[in-house]
């Protein structure tokens, strides 16, 4: 089970697994962000290439008018898919 | 243990419901889940994507020899697609150049220890190997 939401800071949370099938869910919290946020993962369990398509898409489209996302609480699982990916070269990781 | 699966990309909750039944059955380590899961919803995602129209279902195979864990996908009657030999994307890009296509498959390659592909009779066939006893992604 896959949710996103914002907290009470406006960080985007992550929790379950975010696979190819919660991709357009992902999207409709990713595509409203205009400026400088946080993405939290410390319950994100699981994440594939569309979740990393996802967050890449964002970085770009936010790095285009001079703001970015930062992803922090990775661990486990997440952070080798994300070494295996070199996002350390892409993104702010916490 | 051998299941057909739904081409579509809500088949992923069964699919890994059918991976977590296999290595609890077989008392494969957990710690190899995620890199089973990976492998399989990447290799299925590209073939729900790449053929939307056909019918078939896609077979999901799961094998345990020895100290491996064998994964066959098979899917029926479509054109070939032979991933061993998809350029890997340039990792090391910046941001700009970047683009999230190809990351799946290479992925996949980084955390199964062989990957074999064969096209016959319009049916494609993925066979993974992942060792099993070594650090997993």
């Amino acid at each position: 089970m896959f949710d996103i939401r914002l907290n009470d800071r406006g960080d985007v949370v992550l929790s379950g697994r975010f696979d190819a099938a919660q991709v357009d869910k992902a999207k409709t919290v990713f595509d409203r962000l205009a400026a400088t946020a946080v993405v939290d993962f410390k319950d994100l369990n699981y994440i594939s290439s569309a979740g990393l398509g996802v967050l890449m898409a964002t970085q770009k489209r936010l790095t285009d008018s001079g703001h970015k996302l930062k992803l922090k609480n990775v661990s486990g699982h997440i952070r080798d898919v994300f070494n295996i990916a070199r996002f350390d070269l892409i993104f702010d990781i916490q | 243990m051998e299941k057909k699966f739904q081409r579509d990309l809500r088949s992923l909750e069964k699919i890994f419901d059918f991976i977590d039944h296999f290595i609890a059955k077989q008392r494969i380590d957990h710690a190899v889940k995620d890199a089973v899961y990976l492998a399989v919803d990447e290799l299925f995602t590209n073939m729900v994507r790449y053929h939307p129209k056909n019918n078939n279902e896609i077979s999901l195979t799961l094998k345990k020899e020895r100290n491996r864990m064998i994964i066959r996908l098979t899917d029926r009657d479509v054109e070939p697609f032979d991933l061993t030999k998809r350029k890997d994307p340039n990792i090391q890009a910046s941001l700009k150049e970047r683009s999230p296509g190809g990351l799946g498959i290479y992925l996949t390659k980084n955390i199964v220890d062989d990957i074999q592909y064969e096209y016959r009779n319009r049916t494609s066939i993925i066979t993974l190997t992942k060792n099993l006893g070594r650090k997993n992604v």
